[in-house]
């Protein structure tokens, strides 16, 4: 399967990258999702904008304050850091759950959140962590929250015209412990559930993945952790609106597990 | 010196090893025309027109059925002592297309790429009508077997237990790493056509390609490269290939045709596929009286040369290792609008297996009896047997098969709130080899040993185990004897490698052919003695020749699995695996290791995570890796495994089969082990956890 | 457009469209064929090559984008001749049958044990799962790994 004819662009700042962005145009970031798309002409955009020599954005700044990662850093990078590791680590639980080494090593953290797939490990994660994802436009900046950025199956609130520049997570709590479980049909393949979980003494914030449309934070779970519940209550309270029984369990033994991980 | 039955590490694998092989796609023709498909997004319809724009970009030429008037359709091979329509694959499409990814037109262009695009830009017409996805309600048989052997009736009449089950295997995809693919060169001057494809065997693709495009066989070369796996899918001429050819004897182009992992998916011939009713007839004691199948084959939309194959094949063996005196059994291959079916890996005896083995079990839970002592008080002891359904089984002790497999896989039966363990046995018994293989030896200038070998590679080993038994029996050193294989000017007219044959047929044609030499070489020496070089000197060209022709011999064993389901999410683990086989004698145990533990993995993955699924309106849900999943490394479990070695009496090397015996054997053990976890309750693979959950609910 | 990558330690230069996948480029346009392609979405690994060392798919990566940079592939891995403890193994453990997935393993694997020179047999098996073997059944392939793991530790 080969891709069909586009124009080609490879912009070495994100300030060339901006006024090439359109909705006709793809950012082709680690390519891991991009590529099969294109290969198997899923995807026919009129030109594909190469990050790729964008070195600026390819960034892990944990130096003060919130860990700010830029959007081209590839998962890879992610999972080596030693500051991500230490100072949060469910990224490093998420990331190594991400396709394999040979994704990671061209995979980007951006662009596994713009491109939003449903079954995706870093969304979740970054949810359950308060992330707030940074845009820029030839036209201006603005912020989102990661528990507001995802709207649909491969669907955000980036406009077409807008490049997310940078995932920031603030710093967690004291004490905060992290939990991760997925389950998917063979190791490595697309997850069908996950859960990712942030929890210490005064605050949980635990988001499900692969149990509906978008990855979301399961609230009442999380009001049920603070107030005390152990963690298979909580993990019921999370799959609660799932229709389909099977899934509905299998979510919330994944969310127990994560639950469970989290506060040990 | 003693080479047969030595683990010898292959001599193949130096070229693999340093990305020295060619296979298909490595070939790179300057100037050929590069070919994709259109192929038909319907899984039924009727074609109204197909209409090419002028001017495409890239693009030599678009070929459609109308340009083929003079090439004819697939033929069909029959099935002994049943019918089979005549009806056979059409190269392209003309009016109809019976499955979605049917080829209808092809691009010849500079480049896939622009091939392609060009693909996109053909206008046909379609239009759509209802499509038949079900074998059962099928209206429409392509092939029937039908065979009644001693008093069926009498034995269910006056039977103490009559066992009622149904069971079915799904279809899937053979899914080698390497897809298909075909290049041909047109040599007008000569008359020569030259095709190179990634086949099974040089053999069914010269005679494929003579009689579909009605030329002379002496006309036609084959070659065959290095291939990555076929399971099957490889062995009979594909459509695509014949349109390669045709059109390179029209273009007077090189033409080449590199399938793609969503072509493979979506037109290669599947597997399995069959449903089956099943009745067994026992006396009080748990002796099995007589066995009754119904059984229907989903075959797809054509018949392609050997679809109806392995459904014969099936319905032979529904006695399995028992001794069943009386049976009625019904095959029938019902027309549906999906791709095709033919052999993959097993080709009818996976499904034989899997279909008595679980009766089996069934009647052991039914009757009360342990289903190792059901099995037991039944198995055929004395070999050779004739069946009751007509097949001889020329050696076998499936007795110590069981017992062996019984050992090897510590059985382990619990349950407690987070998880179930069960355990199951899956026997089987299968045909391998027959017919005839070739071989020819030749004295080299230096005293080595040319062998050219009927059989053909693509993954086997051939070259080494060949190597092994000639060198044996001429009593030189592996390094002074060379095999080759696959191109069809090369190697003498055979049947070539599929249905476990090659070292029953094609090392009994080869140490026959290297033993003819040998004589003709003692003769020379005259009783001095002489190196095969000074007797090469003495009398220069010193060949012989062997066809060894045989029929069908048995392999058999026993697989039994431990498996544990967990309750919270249905997931099923197979914990171990125990891999019996008997292939009688073994040429080479670490090759013979590595077919037993592929062909396993892939009879676990039907039972996890394979199964090739169309939607209502016959659309694959498989045409990609999304859709259809294989396992990886980190799934597979420790498999223990075993040989028995019950020598057949039908070659010179008492060898059978041991290429299938790990996909054959699988599937019933696991589904047997999971029925035990589930208390009895019966499920078809794949063993999805959705099924498990609500089954242990 | 063209380009210029380095393979092996050699220069290879050629004319590509912006859609050319890298994997054939190095096939096709490098003649590099020991690296094969059996998916072109990124799944079954056959395409695995080495970037600066990293392991990624080039079936996943658009040629122009390897433009200035450093591959290594399968004919790279024995420069000398003598095989790498990796391939030795592969040989003695029957880790490979029809070969077709084989590059793509050896190029993961060596990366792997580069980074992970001491695993543990679940570690081995989940660095595996990102290649596809429809043959072997993979046990020869773990077993191949744990053993090269096992000499290159050793200094062999």
């Amino acid at each position: 399967m080969k891709p069909p004819p586009f124009a080609y662009h490879a912009p070495q700042s994100v300030e060339e990258a901006l006024p090439l962005l359109a909705e006709e145009a793809s950012v082709l970031a680690g390519g891991q999702s991009l590529v099969p798309l294109l290969n198997l002409r899923l995807a026919r955009p009129e030109a594909v904008v190469d990050l790729g020599g964008v070195a600026e954005l390819d960034y892990i700044d944990a130096r003060e304050g919130p860990l700010r990662i830029g959007a081209m850093t590839r998962q890879a990078t992610l999972e080596r850091s030693e500051p991500v590791s230490r100072g949060w680590p469910l990224l490093r639980k998420a990331v190594r759950h991400v396709g394999h080494p040979q994704i990671r090593s061209r995979g980007t953290v951006g662009g596994s959140v713009a491109h939003a797939d449903p079954a995706a490990e870093l969304p979740a994660a970054l949810i359950a962590l308060g992330a707030r994802f940074h845009l820029r436009s030839a036209g201006g900046e603005r912020t989102v929250d990661a528990s507001e950025f995802f709207l649909g199956p491969l669907y955000t609130v980036r406009e077409p015209d807008e490049l997310l520049v940078e995932i920031e997570v603030p710093e967690q709590p004291d004490g905060t412990g992290s939990g991760f479980a997925e389950h998917a049909r063979t190791h490595g393949d697309f997850a069908t559930a996950g859960a990712a979980a942030a929890i210490c003494p005064s605050r949980a914030r635990i988001a499900l993945f692969g149990a509906g449309p978008v990855p979301a934070r399961a609230e009442a779970a999380e009001r049920a952790v603070a107030e005390g519940a152990a963690p298979r209550e909580a993990a019921a309270l999370a799959a609660e609106e799932i229709d389909d029984e099977h899934r509905r369990a299998l979510c919330a033994e994944l969310a127990r597990r994560a639950i469970e991980e989290a506060m040990r | 010196m003693n080479l047969v039955g030595r683990p010898v590490p292959r001599r193949e694998d130096e070229r693999i090893l340093r990305g020295r092989t060619r296979y298909l796609d490595d070939i790179d023709p300057p100037g050929a025309a590069h070919v994709a498909f259109v192929r038909s997004p319907f899984a039924h319809a009727r074609i109204a027109s197909v209409a090419v724009p002028d001017d495409l970009d890239g693009v030599f030429a678009v070929i459609t059925a109308a340009d083929l008037e003079r090439v004819g359709d697939l033929p069909v091979q029959g099935i002994e002592g049943g019918e089979v329509s005549a009806e056979g694959h059409p190269v392209l499409a003309r009016d109809e297309v019976r499955y979605a990814g049917q080829p209808v037109a092809a691009v010849l262009a500079e480049s896939r790429a622009l091939a392609e695009d060009a693909a996109e830009l053909v206008e046909v017409d379609y239009e759509p009508l209802d499509p038949v996805l079900d074998a059962r309600s099928s209206e429409v048989t392509m092939s029937r077997w039908h065979k009644v052997a001693g008093d069926v009736d009498g034995a269910f009449a006056s039977a103490a237990h009559v066992v009622r089950a149904t069971h079915a295997l799904a279809r899937l995809a053979p899914v080698p790493m390497e897809p298909r693919g075909a290049i041909a060169s047109y040599d007008q001057a000569e008359d020569q056509l030259t095709v190179w494809v990634s086949a099974q065997d040089s053999h069914r693709q010269l005679a494929g390609l003579a009689k579909v495009l009605d030329r002379p066989e002496e006309s036609i070369h084959v070659i065959v490269p290095d291939v990555g796996g076929a399971f099957g899918s490889k062995g009979a001429p594909a459509p695509e290939t014949m349109l390669v050819a045709a059109a390179a004897l029209a273009t007077g182009r090189t033409v080449k045709w590199a399938e793609d992992r969503e072509e493979n998916f979506v037109a290669s011939y599947q597997g399995r596929g069959v449903e089956a009713d099943v009745e067994l007839a026992l006396d009080e004691d748990g002796r099995m009286l007589a066995l009754r199948a119904r059984m229907w084959a989903d075959l797809g939309g054509y018949l392609m040369p050997t679809t109806a194959i392995p459904t014969h094949t099936t319905a032979m063996l529904m006695c399995g290792v028992y001794d069943i005196r009386a049976a009625d059994v019904e095959i029938v291959g019902r027309r549906t609008n999906k791709v095709p079916t033919g052999p993959y890996r097993g080709a009818g005896r996976p499904e034989a297996a899997y279909f008595v083995e679980c009766t089996v079990d069934v009647a052991a839970r039914e009757l009360g009896i342990d289903p190792l002592e059901l099995r037991r008080r039944n198995l055929i002891r004395d070999l050779p047997y004739e069946t009751a359904l007509g097949w001889t089984y020329d050696s076998g002790d499936y007795a110590r098969c069981l017992d062996a497999a019984v050992e090897l896989v510590r059985p382990e039966r619990h349950s407690d709130d987070e998880r179930v363990v069960g355990t199951g046995f899956g026997m089987y018994v299968e045909r391998a080899g027959g017919q005839f293989e070739t071989a020819e030896a030749e004295l080299l200038p230096d005293g080595r040993v040319l062998v050219r070998s009927g059989s053909s590679p693509h993954g086997q080993g051939h070259d080494t185990t060949f190597a092994q038994l000639a060198a044996e029996r001429l009593g030189v050193g592996i390094d002074d004897v060379e095999l080759r294989f696959g191109d069809s000017r090369e190697v003498p007219r055979g049947v070539g490698t599929f249905a476990s044959r090659s070292v029953a047929m094609g090392g009994s044609a080869v140490v026959q052919a290297v033993g003819a030499l040998k004589e003709k070489c003692d003769a020379v020496a005259g009783g001095r003695s002489m190196s095969l070089r000074e007797i090469a000197e003495a009398e220069p060209g010193l060949r012989a020749s062997a066809r060894f022709e045989s029929d069908l011999v048995f392999s058999s064993g026993a697989y039994g699995a431990v498996v544990e389901i967990e309750r919270a999410t249905g997931r099923l683990r197979v914990l171990r695996l125990a891999a019996v086989d008997d292939a009688g004698t073994i040429v080479n145990p670490l090759l013979a290791e590595g077919q037993v533990i592929g062909g396993t993995a892939q009879g676990l993955g039907q039972c996890l995570v394979e199964q090739a699924a169309y939607d209502e309106e016959g659309n694959p849900t498989f045409a990609s890796f999304v859709g259809y999943s294989l396992l990886t490394a980190a799934e597979m479990p420790p498999v223990v495994t075993a040989f028995v070695e019950s020598a057949s009496p039908l070659n010179p090397l008492g060898a059978k089969g041991i290429g299938e015996g790990g996909s054959i054997g699988t599937p019933g053990a696991v589904a047997n082990a999971v029925a035990d976890a589930l208390g009895g309750v019966r499920i078809d693979p794949p063993f999805t956890e959705d099924k498990l959950w609500r089954a242990l609910r | 457009m063209r380009i210029a990558v380095e393979i092996n330690g050699s220069a290879y230069e050629g004319e590509v469209e912006p859609r050319t996948l890298l994997s054939d480029f190095i096939r096709h346009g490098a003649g590099l064929t020991g690296t094969k392609v059996g998916c072109e979405q990124g799944v079954c690994g056959a395409c695995t090559v080495q970037l600066d060392g990293e392991p990624v798919r080039s079936c996943l990566m658009l040629a122009v984008q390897a433009n200035g940079r450093s591959l290594r592939t399968v004919e790279g891995l024995s420069p000398d001749g003598e095989f790498h403890p990796l391939q030795r193994a592969f040989h003695e453990a029957h880790a490979l049958q029809c070969g077709f997935c084989t590059p793509g393993f050896l190029m993961s694997m060596e990366a792997f044990l580069r980074e992970h020179p001491d695993p543990d047999d679940e570690e081995v098996r989940e660095a595996l799962a990102g290649n596809l073997c429809r043959c072997t059944g993979y046990l020869g392939i773990i077993e191949a790994v744990e053993h090269a793991a096992r000499e290159m530790r050793e200094g062999r």
